[in-house]
């Protein structure tokens, strides 16, 4: 596996990469290039309302930013994600933590949030352009029945949607403006 | 084929003469391949041709019919790639006709392009070739005799004159030659002749059942046809070519792994581990087998030993489709 990724990477990606990752991985091959791959895709093709990068020069450690969807008490905002790539990435989930904090019933205050498929129905046919759209569907379309992170959210989107939109409006003007 | 006959031993009791009659074919043989069939394609347009000469042979001097059973072993190869190229001719020029004339050959035609790219022959095809065979046959009956008769006397003057010498008429009177002992000294290539003659059709068939324009033309055609001009390689045709259309018909597939993004060779390319149809490379489903082993297409369990079997399936096709193109190579 590693050594076909290593002699298969053609030139100008392989260099590329050779300068982006100074610290080597095991399985640099393999998921580097995978996560080259994706880099370069989502730099043609990105998301609506999506961007995604390396924070620095290891290619394992992105930043990624989703703007409030417009129709949601999340509009105008602008949430920062810190996507941590394992090392056997695409065959384990990359992890993906808020930065900016949200009104919302599955991201908790630390920002973790849970959706899933970034845990049991992770595949790794998926790639982080559509854990981003993923991410945003969540932004619409809230899921308060299955598992929330933060029960008392999901009670209140239920409950009382208008006083959800209320508070999820102003902790995005507070925090992600 | 001239490796088959240097390989080949020459028999202890031949006479001098047929061996070295034998040295300068091998030399001219390669060259000579292409005049001959020319010359052939363009004179005899059918088997009838075949039909004839066991009349034709009862005029023939001794010496020669000798010297044709020993060419027998040699010529085997070549009698029969060359029946079946004029079979194939002819089973075009037919084909052709009957696409054109008559409104059911047209439908029996695209019968068949249905049932012969799923690998099975179809009786109702090969029926509509014969007939077209055999009214083409009567048509050029004549001028085939005619033909046949000139080479024959040919041959006959060149195996009692001058034996070793090479004439420029060669190349048609050993065409000539090989046919005609095929049904008398041979039954063998005889039978394998007529086998092939009811392969090939089907191959033809398909080939011209479809239009360049056809949507689900299957890509293989072209080569396909192409490698009809090569002696040897007739007989495969039809498997070879329902093969390789329903491999690619399966495999229509991303060229790199959609896991790893590296390139799917042809054995990944055949990999097909589960019935939702994606593909990854072998790498990639052993990791994943090694793991949770769902897969990454569906997330349903991989079943391992589905898994194997389609693989077996998958690949045992391209083999042998490469086995053949290597044995056709020379």
């Amino acid at each position: 596996m590693m050594i076909s990724g290593g002699v298969g990477g053609n030139s100008a990606s392989s260099s590329l990469s050779s300068k982006a990752l100074t610290a080597s991985t095991t399985s640099l091959s393999a998921s580097g290039k995978r996560i080259q791959r994706e880099m370069s895709e989502l730099n043609m093709d990105p998301p609506p309302d999506c961007s995604a990068g390396p924070k620095g020069d290891n290619l394992y450690h992105w930043v990624a930013t989703i703007i409030g969807p417009q129709g949601t008490p999340y509009e105008g905002g602008i949430y920062f994600l810190d996507i941590t790539f394992p090392s056997d990435y695409p065959f384990k989930p990359p992890k993906v933590v808020f930065k900016t904090r949200i009104y919302h019933c599955n991201v908790d205050t630390a920002g973790n949030l849970i959706i899933d498929i970034l845990n049991d129905s992770w595949s790794p046919a998926l790639t982080i352009t559509k854990v981003l759209l993923a991410i945003r569907s969540i932004f619409t379309n809230p899921n308060p029945s299955d598992k929330p992170l933060i029960p008392g959210i999901a009670r209140l989107y239920l409950a009382d949607r208008e006083k959800y939109d209320e508070l999820a409006a102003e902790w995005t003007r507070r925090f992600a403006k | 084929m001239a490796d088959s006959i240097a390989t080949s031993p020459a028999p202890a009791s031949l006479p001098r003469d047929l061996t070295k009659k034998k040295r300068t074919n091998k030399k001219l043989k390669q060259s000579k391949l292409d005049v001959r069939r020319e010359q052939w394609l363009s004179q005899v347009k059918n088997k009838g041709c075949k039909v004839d000469s066991n009349g034709k042979d009862e005029s023939h001097s001794s010496s020669m019919r000798i010297a044709n059973v020993q060419n027998g072993s040699l010529d085997n190869l070549e009698i029969r790639s060359r029946g079946e190229e004029n079979e194939g001719s002819s089973i075009h020029d037919s084909d052709l006709e009957s696409l054109m004339n008559s409104p059911i050959g047209i439908t029996l035609d695209h019968n068949d392009s249905s049932k012969g790219l799923t690998g099975s022959s179809s009786s109702i095809t090969s029926s509509g070739c014969c007939s077209g065979n055999v009214s083409e046959e009567e048509e050029d009956d004549g001028c085939v005799d005619d033909w046949e008769a000139v080479a024959d006397a040919l041959y006959a003057d060149d195996n009692q004159h001058k034996p070793i010498a090479e004439s420029p008429a060669e190349p048609e009177t050993r065409v000539e030659s090989d046919n005609l002992e095929v049904p008398n000294h041979n039954p063998g290539v005889d039978l394998s002749k007529t086998e092939s003659g009811k392969v090939v059709p089907e191959s033809r068939v398909n080939c011209r059942a479809w239009r360049p324009d056809d949507a689900c033309r299957p890509q293989s055609l072209p080569t396909l046809s192409k490698q009809h001009s090569f002696p040897m390689k007739s007989e495969w045709h039809c498997g070879r070519g329902a093969i390789t259309w329903t491999w690619q018909r399966l495999s229509s597939q991303p060229s790199s792994c959609p896991i790893c993004y590296e390139d799917l060779d042809v054995t990944d390319s055949s990999f097909l581990p589960c019935s939702c149809g994606f593909h990854l490379c072998l790498f990639c489903h052993k990791r994943i087998l090694e793991a949770d082993g769902r897969c990454p297409g569906c997330r349903k369990q991989y079943d391992q030993i589905n898994v194997n079997m389609c693989f077996n399936e998958r690949v045992a096709p391209f083999q042998l489709s490469r086995s053949c193109s290597m044995s056709t190579r020379f």
